[in-house]
């Protein structure tokens, strides 16, 4: 059995919590004796040993390998979706270079939004949530007309939709010109509501061009007045017993700020928006996960070593940058290390010009000049012992 | 004795093979062995080769 004494050496030892917690579950129900429990600590105190990596191995060209063999097995024309309740989602290829080039936006940016305990037991409560982040365009609360004599566009509004989404007139009265006018620019139209009759009257300016009216017509037409503007649709579905929203389109700040959204637990795929709004380590863990996704959902196993090694690297300056010519590789230290990259001479050219000096700290700058390079035996540095 | 990595003790039992090459004298009694890299390996294994390694 599992004494806590047990327990305590378990929680107290050197092991990543990941081995701890393995150790403590795969424990917790079996029988063995005091000497059996030292047994299995010393064998797994062996295996953690025997895996970890010795200093001076070559790590990155062995993470670059280890991602790179995989990922010629991936199939090239996956831009198809992930079978998450018909929203499309970059996969494969294409969304692994993505996730690499640190683009600022996804191809197709998605949000999994999980709900606070309040809202994610009922889908109408989910529904509520999920209302006050779709976007919803004017013409979705009723007809609109445009009405060519008066030289005015009607919005009629569906009252039974104001019930249910659970906005008011003025509301929408309110976000509708604030939005044409801050977010479409378009300044030039007078709002006038009619409660009684629940109708809202835009009016152009200038009432001598027709031109004017279709072109209020339109905007008025797709205002967002509800949500927030970047999540085209939402779709609730129900998942391992609680109700979850998927979105197409993010905005993380946004939604964070709606009642009932799960802030903890909720996620999109873009990560140079997790990078502004979470922080430089939250976004080395969204890189994690989201290329272990990728290749996982084609099948591929790749240590998750090797994938902390590029998070990390694409981390490092506290900024998520590109692994290319933009990022890590062109903004290397070494004129030598730059130059055996990309546009040789210009590198080499520019550097001459600036009085630029290379240190030869790295690898490829030593490969240059035919030193020892600082890996493997190369930089194992021998002095002489004292005889005792 | 000291644990070294595999590109430790590579080096050092190069180091000492070469030595013993260019003429140096073994440290331990060899009477079957003729070749440099065999002695080093045993005077490594014996731990009495008298280099070490310096880390950062």
């Amino acid at each position: 059995m599992l004494t806590d004494a047990m327990r305590d050496r378990i929680e107290s030892s050197d092991f990543p919590p990941l081995t701890r917690q393995q150790l403590l579950d795969s424990l917790g129900d079996k029988e063995f004796s005091e000497e059996q429990f030292e047994e299995i600590l010393e064998a797994v105190q062996n295996e953690f040993e025997e895996t970890r990596i010795e200093p001076l191995e070559a790590v990155g060209v062995i993470a670059a390998q280890s991602i790179g063999e995989p990922g010629t097995q991936m199939t090239m024309r996956t831009f198809h979706y992930a079978g998450v309740a018909e929203i499309n989602v970059t996969l494969g290829l294409p969304r692994l270079i993505e996730i690499m080039d640190a683009r600022k936006e996804p191809s197709t940016p998605t949000m999994t939004i999980y709900l606070s305990s309040e809202f994610n037991e009922d889908r109408d409560r989910a529904r509520m949530v999920s209302w006050q982040i779709e976007a919803a365009p004017l013409h979705e609360f009723g007809d609109i007309t445009t009405d060519m004599e008066n030289m005015q566009v009607l919005v009629a509004v569906n009252q039974a939709v104001l019930a249910k989404r659970k906005i008011s007139m003025e509301m929408i009265v309110e976000t509708a010109q604030k939005k044409i006018r801050d977010r479409r620019h378009y300044r030039d139209f007078e709002v006038e509501a009619d409660p009684e009759n629940h109708v809202i009257i835009f009016t152009p300016k200038d009432q001598e061009k027709y031109q004017n009216l279709f072109q209020l017509a339109e905007h008025v037409r797709n205002v967002i007045v509800q949500g927030i503007d970047d999540i085209e649709r939402v779709v609730v579905r129900k998942e391992s017993g609680e109700y979850i929203l998927y979105t197409e389109g993010s905005n993380l700040k946004d939604v964070f700020e709606v009642p009932g959204v799960d802030t903890v637990r909720t996620r999109t795929n873009n990560i140079s928006e997790i990078a502004q709004v979470l922080g430089i380590e939250a976004a080395r863990n969204a890189i994690m996960a989201e290329a272990l996704a990728t290749l996982g959902e084609q099948g591929i196993k790749v240590d998750v070593r090797h994938i902390m090694l590029v998070a990390d690297m694409m981390c490092m300056d506290g900024e998520v940058k590109q692994i290319g010519r933009h990022g890590i590789a062109g903004e290397k230290e070494s004129v030598l290390s730059r130059a055996a990259f990309e546009v040789t001479v210009n590198h080499l050219l520019d550097a001459a010009v600036a009085n630029e000096i290379d240190e030869l700290n790295g690898v490829t700058e030593n490969v240059i000049v035919g030193q020892p390079i600082q890996l493997g035996t190369g930089d194992v540095k021998l002095v002489a012992k004292s005889r005792t | 004795m000291e644990s070294y990595t595999r590109y430790e003790k590579a080096r050092i039992i190069g180091a000492r093979a070469l030595q013993i090459s260019m003429g140096a004298p073994t440290l331990i009694n060899v009477v079957s062995k003729t070749d440099p890299l065999e002695i080093a390996l045993q005077e490594f294994r014996e731990n009495v080769i008298p280099i070490t390694v310096k880390r950062r």
